[in-house]
Order: structure tokens, then sequence, then C-alpha cells
């Protein structure tokens, strides 16, 4: 269904179920001194609990989108807000902490490390944050995505869902609100990748985690809530499939 | 070829300026000390010959003989039956008063021969028994006058005129000449003369001039050929020289393991390229030859550098050694530092040499690619891991060869197989690294998370994984950690020997020799009737009169001396290597016998009970050994006999030394100025046994600087290493880096990460280092000391010094990591997550 207006939620600031806001956001490159603009204008609400599928051709601001929304970035001009906090005015140690107790993230390539095991793999944002207790979060975690048992692999020692499975347990781990999937069958077959699917399906139904995906497939825009369309860094249209 | 060579080796080097530099410059380092070693060593050795050999130009024969030689020998040369040119030469020492400077005096008769003057004329002077003449650097004109000390009395002479200098003449620049009946009798020498001087036509062979002089010559007169002497002083000086040349060749070992990492990082980030480049038609040797023509670029480049900073570190280090010839072995005044095209030629060899060595390995690896095999990501790095085992077998192997290799005996004098063993040990320490990396790190990872948080677990288990990597940099700083701990101990153990050998030996209160700089092979005499003069005194229990005399023993220098055996006996403890210290003192003054010094015995397998035969008194004598003691004070060794046994030969009282021991109520500075005002007249050195003490450690540290300088050179090159490979491995892991990132870590996390890696690096290096340098110190000490120098060295802890060392270097190791943690924090993790 398109929407006459690119926002989903009509109040100016974030509201409690607002876990993330874009508001009139850009972001732009210099390419040889030039800018050159990656995102334009966007304004976008996610409330807690949806599955946002963000879709385009390649180049056309799906990953600048994530790394806005995942605090890895900041806009040119306009605000994003990540639960209430606007990245913009943080310092880059409050900006890790962000990131650190509220967002998740998933890579087409995995980006597991290969010389930690997996349960080391999976307690890593535990450490970095010096979080308490963090072997037992890891191994809740591993058994969640029905990865107990195999804590004490490496990476190479896994298949490609498996890998997938432990970088999901490795983002969830931490308990963030939001879930930033670059691609995340991109590198996984079909079968495999309908169970990574199902997976983040079941991380908002049960987790009530939001999970803002960039994506090609068609398999997974099926399971989205909520479809953004983007064209040249422009919202061309957001959808809300029926059903969801 | 070339436009390719360019594009895929010569860019990506520019691109890295820094770490580019780095390498180069270690292997500068490496080539300038080396050079700076050849150099200085041959302008500090370089200077023997004698002064005369520059300023008269060369004889074919010299004759000699201990004591000296009587006037007749050169009547009965002169008058023999041939058209020979005979000239006669007396040699000792001066000091100049006002610079302390001591300068070669030479007596010749100045009439006879012709000399090259700059300014005066030796036939043009009014005969003045104060005339001398001067060489230029003395910075004396003709008419001046200048107060020399010769023996222990100081003369005023007039400088009659300048000699002239030419090129490469050694000290003839700062040598005395005066004429012989004034050298004579300003030396004391009672018309016997040091050396005779024999030109000889070319009409016959030199075998029959050699018979027709000996059938002039007295039984005790050594002929020799001209230059035996400065041959002499060569050979003596070779062990030490050759040891400071190995030791120079330390910071290019270690420069050699950067190479060996600086080629083995570029092979493995060109996997890919080197599978397209074989893919496309590239042959084997093609790779291997640019990857060597890479390494050749940084030897190049290396050796040019080092070229210029060899020669800078030259300047600084012919003094070194030049004082520690002077203290040790014989005068000498260093000559002039040259860099001719041999110089350079050598600093291009070893860069080039070392560079292209060290990289064979890495290239001949790259040459082995498959295309296929280029796909497959780390398994330069499995390989590794996988090998560990055989590496740590070839270890073991190793180790066996450089024990069995320590127990060899010396090669014409020198411990090769000490450095083989030396050699063995470093390269199985090199081969055990990547097992001990790997088990401690793994072992301590969990530990070292708890104590230090997460960033030292991720640096731990990194540098497993990079295993090859990481091993080459242990092994070189552990390399240059265990050359400079190995010589820590064997120095400490050195100094505290010397301590102990010190307190048995040195136990009279004050020690007087004549006035002037010491050295190993000067011995000025002072009058005999000094020691009367001193015995008188009241408080003055006992004098011993020890006299020394320069004299060869197979083609070396050996130290004759001689003291009073009954005063040894009562006061020193000198220990004996076996027999019974008392029967040998007791012995020594009832005939023929001698003991002998540690090193002599060594470097002349002589043995107790063994004969010795000496040229004395116009004879051959034989002299039994009765004892072999240990002694540290000179490595060219001693002879020594009872005093009244030398007086039987040569019967001449004067002394070069004099221990005198004071009554136990005595004043030592009553004592000391009574001493002064009963020899006033002569000038003295008068030393208490502390200040004679202070002074030979402060000779023994000096001696040892500039092996603390060359070791400190190579951990200087294995640390610039570190901070090159720690670049190349943040530019490396630069995606894991910026994953970390999205993971949460903050900048001073990743900084973190980096200086732990670098701090385990250091950690594992110094572990391993200390332990390969204490299996080395064991080599140092009981086989190479022992077989080029001949000194038992007892086994001691420098404690303090090593820990202090290794704080430095930790230090350092840790400092050296900043740079790239910089670098680390900087990196955008959008980008380099992205780019994969």
């Amino acid at each position: 269904m398109p929407l006459e207006t690119a926002r989903l939620l009509s109040d100016s600031t974030p509201s409690a179920v607002t876990v993330l806001r874009l508001e009139n956001a850009s972001k732009q490159y210099l390419t040889d001194g030039a800018p050159v603009p990656a995102l334009e204008n966007v304004d976008i609400d996610v409330n807690i609990g949806e599955l946002v599928a963000i879709v385009g051709r390649s180049g056309c601001g799906k990953s600048t989108l994530l790394h806005l929304a995942g605090a890895m970035d900041l806009p040119t001009s306009g605000r994003v807000f990540i639960d209430g906090a606007e990245t913009s005015r943080l310092s880059d140690a409050a900006l890790t902490r962000l990131r650190r107790d509220k967002v998740g993230f998933i890579f087409q390539s995995f980006q597991l490390l290969p010389t930690l095991t997996v349960v080391e793999n999976v307690e890593l944002p535990l450490l970095l944050a010096g979080r308490p207790a963090p072997r037992k979060a890891a191994l809740e975690r591993l058994a969640w995505v029905e990865l107990d048992g195999l804590q004490s692999r490496f990476p190479h020692q896994l298949s490609g869902g498996q890998q997938q499975r432990v970088a999901i347990a490795r983002a969830l781990v931490h308990g963030p609100k939001l879930l930033l999937a670059d691609e995340p069958i991109g590198n996984l077959d079909t079968a495999t990748g309908e169970v990574v699917l199902r997976l983040l399906r079941r991380i908002v139904d049960e987790q009530r985690v939001t999970v803002l995906m960039a994506t090609h497939s068609t398999e997974s825009t099926a399971i989205a809530g909520i479809i953004v369309r983007l064209r040249d860094g422009r919202i061309e249209e957001i959808t809300r499939p029926s059903g969801r | 070829m070339l436009a390719t060579f360019y594009r895929f080796f010569i860019r990506p080097l520019r691109r890295e300026p820094l770490r580019t530099a780095l390498t180069a410059f270690a292997v500068a380092l490496g080539v300038a000390v080396v050079l700076a070693i050849e150099l200085a060593g041959t302008a500090a050795a370089g200077s023997f010959r004698a002064s005369l050999e520059s300023l008269t130009g060369k004889a074919d024969f010299e004759v000699t003989a201990v004591g000296g030689l009587a006037p007749e020998t050169l009547t009965a040369l002169s008058t023999l039956p041939a058209p020979l040119t005979v000239r006669a030469r007396i040699e000792d020492y001066a000091s100049v008063q006002r610079t302390r400077e001591t300068v070669p005096l030479i007596g010749l008769d100045m009439v006879a021969e012709a000399l090259d003057f700059e300014t005066g004329n030796a036939s043009e002077q009014t005969w003045r028994e104060d005339n001398i003449w001067v060489g230029p650097r003395l910075a004396k004109r003709a008419g001046e006058t200048i107060r020399l000390i010769v023996n222990d009395r100081t003369h005023t002479f007039t400088v009659a005129g300048i000699l002239k200098e030419t090129p490469g003449s050694g000290e003839a620049g700062n040598v005395v000449v005066m004429d012989l009946a004034t050298a004579d009798r300003m030396l004391a020498r009672n018309a016997r003369l040091d050396r005779i001087l024999i030109d000889a036509p070319d009409t016959h062979p030199v075998e029959h001039w050699e018979a027709l002089l000996t059938t002039a010559l007295p039984r005790d007169a050594a002929l020799a050929r001209f230059g035996a002497r400065t041959e002499e002083n060569r050979k003596m000086l070779a062990a030490f020289r050759w040891n400071l040349r190995v030791l120079s060749y330390i910071a290019l070992v270690v420069g050699a393991f950067l190479i060996y990492n600086t080629i083995s990082v570029s092979v493995v980030r060109r996997r890919a390229e080197i599978g397209i480049f074989r893919a496309l038609g590239a042959t084997r040797f093609g790779v291997l030859a640019a990857f060597l023509g890479e390494a050749a670029l940084f030897g190049l480049i290396g050796a040019a550098a080092g070229l210029f900073l060899g020669r800078a570190m030259a300047e600084g280090a012919v003094h070194l050694i030049g004082a520690t010839v002077e203290s040790l072995y014989v005068s000498s005044t260093p000559g002039r530092i040259e860099l001719g095209w041999e110089a350079a030629l050598f600093a291009l060899a070893i860069g080039l040499g070392i560079s292209l060595a060290s990289a064979f390995a890495p290239a001949l690896e790259a040459s082995r690619v498959t295309p296929i095999e280029a796909m497959a990501r780390g398994r330069a790095e499995y390989d590794a891991r996988v090998h560990r085992t055989r590496d740590l077998l070839f270890a073991a192997l190793l180790g066996i060869a450089a024990a069995l290799a320590s127990r060899m005996p010396p090669v014409a004098g020198k411990p090769l197989f000490g450095y083989l063993a030396a050699l063995l040990l470093i390269a199985a320490g090199a081969l055990a690294v990547p097992a001990l990396v790997s088990a401690l790190s793994m072992a301590g990872s969990t530990a070292l998370r708890r104590l230090l948080g997460v960033e030292a677990l991720l640096a731990s288990r990194s540098l497993v994984a990079s295993l090859r990597r990481s091993s080459v940099l242990v092994a070189a700083l552990a390399t240059a950690i265990a050359m400079m701990a190995s010589v820590g101990i064997m120095v400490g153990s050195f100094r505290e020997t010397v301590l102990v050998w010190m307190d048995s030996q040195l136990r009279a209160d004050l020690y007087i020799r004549p006035a002037g700089p010491a050295a190993a092979d000067r011995h000025p005499t002072m009058s005999p009737a000094v020691p009367g003069a001193i015995e008188q005194l009241p408080a003055v229990e006992a004098v011993d009169r020890f006299r020394a005399l320069r004299i060869s023993y197979r083609g070396l220098p050996v130290t004759l001396g001689a003291g009073e055996t009954r005063i040894v006996e009562r006061y020193s403890r000198t220990r004996f290597l076996d027999g019974d210290r008392a029967e040998i003192l007791r012995r020594l003054p009832t005939g023929d016998f001698v003991i002998v010094s540690e090193p002599f015995a060594n470097k002349h397998r002589v043995h107790r009970g063994d004969r010795l035969t000496l040229n004395l008194a116009g004879a051959p004598r034989t002299f039994e050994v009765l004892g072999v003691y240990y002694d540290y004070a000179s490595e060219r060794g001693y002879i020594v006999m009872d005093r009244s046994t030398l007086l039987k030969y040569l019967p001449d009282p004067a002394p070069s030394n004099l221990a005198v021991y004071l009554k136990p109520a005595a004043d030592l500075e009553s004592a000391r100025a009574a001493i002064e005002r009963a020899t006033a007249g002569s000038s003295l050195l008068i030393m208490s046994n502390r200040t004679i003490r202070t002074e030979a450690i402060k000779i023994f540290d000096r001696t040892f600087a500039i092996t603390y300088a060359l070791e400190a050179v190579a951990v200087v090159v294995a640390v610039m290493g570190i901070a090159g490979a720690l670049l190349a491995l943040v530019i490396d892991r630069r995606r894991e880096l910026g994953l970390l990132r999205f993971l949460g870590a903050s900048q001073p996390q990743v900084r973190r990460l980096i200086l732990c890696e670098a701090g385990l690096i250091g950690i594992l290096a110094n572990i391993a280092g200390l332990a390969l340098g204490v299996v080395l110190s064991l080599i140092l000490i009981y086989v190479i000391n022992k077989q080029s120098f001949g000194w038992t060295i007892q086994f001691h802890w420098p404690v303090g010094v090593l820990l202090g060392a290794l704080t430095v270097i930790y230090a350092a190791t840790i400092l050296a990591g900043l740079y790239p943690a910089r670098i680390a924090t900087r990196l955008n993790p959008i980008e380099v997550v992205h780019e994969e």
C-alpha cells in the first residue's frame, strides 16, 4: 500500500515505541573533491518489533541507510535518532556506547573472527562492553539459534548457514533494540537462506527486536512487515504487505 | 618487464612509505654497523706499523733481542763483507707533559739517515743534546720547547725541526725523533739498541742474506724479515677484531629476519596477483626474480644509506676500539678512516647479500604458488601452523648439533666451531619460536583476557592466527635480546671475575709507576734508587719491584715479568689453575723457573711442567713452568720469573712498577706524601689500591662499551622492524579492526589491542631471548672467549643489568606499537568492512 508520506509515525519527536527515526536525513560523500549524494532527505520512523526490508538496486543507498541507522556514520544534514538519542549530538565514545547497548549488526559475509571460537565470537560484544557473565549469555544465545554443542568450534569448521546463525547470535547477545542486517542471505543457498530468514522473523516475533534489513531477494521481502524501496538515494515507495 | 615490476612492487612500497623506510633503514643500520667496525678496526689496527717504516722507508731485515742488543752487534753487522746498509734504533715512548699524550720516541743516527723535514734540517743544526724533531701533529714550530716525560723523568727539549708527514704514515704524525746518543742517555739504555734495521741488495736471494747475517749475530738475537713485529701485533689482535666483527654482524642478522618478514608479507598480500600472473603465463622463475628484485631494492637502498651511516659511526667506534687496543694489547694511534671503493663494494655486497639470502625462502614459496592455490586465503598461515612440530624437531636437532660443535677445539686459534654453535643455537631458537608463540599465546589467552581484557585475548589469538609473521618478529627481537643478554651475562660474569681476581691479586696499599698513560706494551722504568728510598720510610713494610719487558714468543708478543716472589708469597693470593700455590712460589726463586698467565698458557698450549725457551743474555735459556696462574691484566699473556732470575741474565735493576705494602698502623695519605717527598725529582704516578681498582674497572667498562653499542643497534633494528611489521599487520587486518568497531569496540580499545600485540611480541621475545641468551652466554664464556682469549670466567648473573635492559626493550616494543595503533584507530570501519 503506497503511503502519501514517507513518515510512518507523524509525531515530530520519537515516541516511546519508535526505535529508529531518520528526519530529512541526507548523506553526501566526497569523490575527487566533488560531493556525491548517497542518501537524500530520507524520513523514516521504525517502531519496536517491526521488520523493515530496504530494497533497491546496488548503489541506491541501502548500506548508507544502515550505517546511519547503526550510528556507524553521521548524516551530512538532517537528524537520526536511535532509541530517542540523536546521533549527531553524541561524541565518538557515546556513539560507541549506543552501538554496544542498542544495535546489532549482521553482514552478508558473516564477518566472524576466524581466530576466535564460536562462543568467543558470540560473547565478543559483551566483552567489549565489559558486561558481566558473557559466557553464560553467549551460550544461551547459541542455544536460541540452535547451535548449542558447537561452541568450541572455529568459524571455518562451520557451514555458511551455521556461520550466519553464529553471527545472528552475536548480534543479539547484548540484547539490542535494533538489528541491522546487510544482505543476510546473500552468501547462502536458498534452503539455508530460508532458515536464516525464519530466524530473523522469530527474533522480531519472540524478542520484539526491530530488524532493518537491506536486501535484494524477494524471499527476504516476503517476511518483512514494511518494505522501503530506495532509488538513487531517495525513498521511492514504502509498502506494508498485508498480513504483517 | 620493468614497468610491470614498478606497478606491482615499487608502487605498493610507495603507498606505505613509512614501512618501506623502516625496512630499508633496518638494512642500512645493519650494513652501517658492520662497515663501521671494519673501518674503525682497520684504522685502529692499521697504525701498528713502526713509525720509522713511514719515516725512513722499509728495510729488509730487523734484529732484536730481549733486553736490547749490545753495540758490538751493530759493529759486527756493519763490518760484514757485503754491501749492507745497517741502521740502529732505540724505540720507546714519551708523554707530552702538557697534554698527557703518549708519543713514540725514536732514537736514530740523525746525520747518517736522511729524513724528510717540513722545516729544519738535521745537518744544519748546531748539535745540542736537547734537540729533537717532531711530527707535524704535535703542532710545534722549530725553535719552540716541549716538555716530555721519559721514563720517570721530565725533560725540556728544543724542537729543532718538523718532520714531513706522508699520507698513511700512521704514527709518524706525532712521533718524536732524537739522536741515538740522546735517546740512549734519556732512556738509560747503557748503549744497548732496541732494533737494528738492515737493507740488503737484490743481488742474492733473501736466504743468502739471512745465512750471512746469522753468522754475525749473538745467539740471543732474533733475525726477522722487516715488519715481523707489525705482523705479530696483527696476529695478536686477530681474535679481538674477529670477535668484534662477529658481534657487528648481529644487527645484520636481525635485519635479515625483517627482510624475510617484509617479503613474506608481500607474498601473502599478493597471492591473488601471483595467481593471475601465473595464469597469464608468468614463469615460476619470473615470480621468483620479481620478489628477489623487491628484496634487492631494499638491499641497495640499505647499502647506500649504510655506507654513509657506517662512515659516521666509524668515527665514534675508532676511539673506543683504539682505547681498548691501547689498554689491552699494544700502543696505537688510530689512523684515518678511509672510505674507498673497496668499502663501498663491501657495503653493497653485504646489503644485497643479506637481503637476497633472507628473501629467498618466501620468494621461492611465491614462485610455487599455483593459480588455484592463490585463491585459497590463509594457506600460508595454515602452513606455518602445521609445520610447528616439524620445526620444533629441527630445532632440537640443531640444538644437539650446537652442543656437539661447542665441544670442538679452535681452528687456527679461532673459535670457529664456537661461532657455529652460536649460529646453530640462534637458528634452533628461531625454529622453536612458532611453537613457543602458539603454546604460550593459546595457554595464556584466558589469563590474559582476565588480566588485561578482551583486547589481550584478541591480540594473543591474532598472533597465533598470523603465526608465520608473528614468529619472525618474535624471533628477530629474541635474537637481538639473546645476543644482548648473552653478552651482558658474559661481560657481567667477566666483570665479577675480574673484581674477585683484583681482590686476590691487588693486595698492596700503593702502586707506583712512571708517569704517563699506561698501555699493555709500554713498560717505562724508574730509577733503581726509587724503591730503595721508599723502603727506608718508616711507614713502609715491603716494596715489590716488578720489571716488565716486551718480548716475542713463537711469533706473538708477550710480556716477560719479574717480581719479588717472597713478597708475593707473603701478601698476594695469586691463584693457580692447579698445583700447590705455596710449593710453586717456594720453588720459583730457586732456579730457572717461571709461572705463566692463563691467556699465555692457552694461546701457546703450555702446561704446568712444560719447558719454555727464551733468548736471554746471549743464548737460549730453558725455564720450567711451575704453574699457570689466573690473570686478567693483559690478553697478550705473561711469563713471570723471580727478580733474581731475571737479574742473573739481564743485570738491569730498574723496575717498571712498584707495589708498596704499608705497616698495619700506617696512614695511607701520610705514607703517600712521604713517598712523594722521598721521590721528588722523579715523575711517578702513585695510585692507591682503591684508585688502581677503579681505574682497572673503568678500562674494563670502556673495553666493553662498544659491545653494548653493537647490541643496542641490533635491538634498535629489531624494534624498528616491529614497528614496520605492526603497521603492515594493521593494514592487513583492517577489516577485522573495522568489524570490532561495528561490534561496539571503542577507539581506545582498538588502540589497546595493537599495543597488546606489541606487548605480547615483546614478552614472548623477552622469554625466548633470555632463555636463548643464557645458553649463548655459556658458549661465549666457556667456548668462544676461552678459545679466543684464554680467560676463565666464572658464571655470574648480572641481574640488575639484565632486568634493566629487558625492561627498556619491552618499553621500546610497546612504543613501537604506538604509531601503528594510531593508524588502527583512524581506520574508517565502514570503508574497511565494505571493501571486502
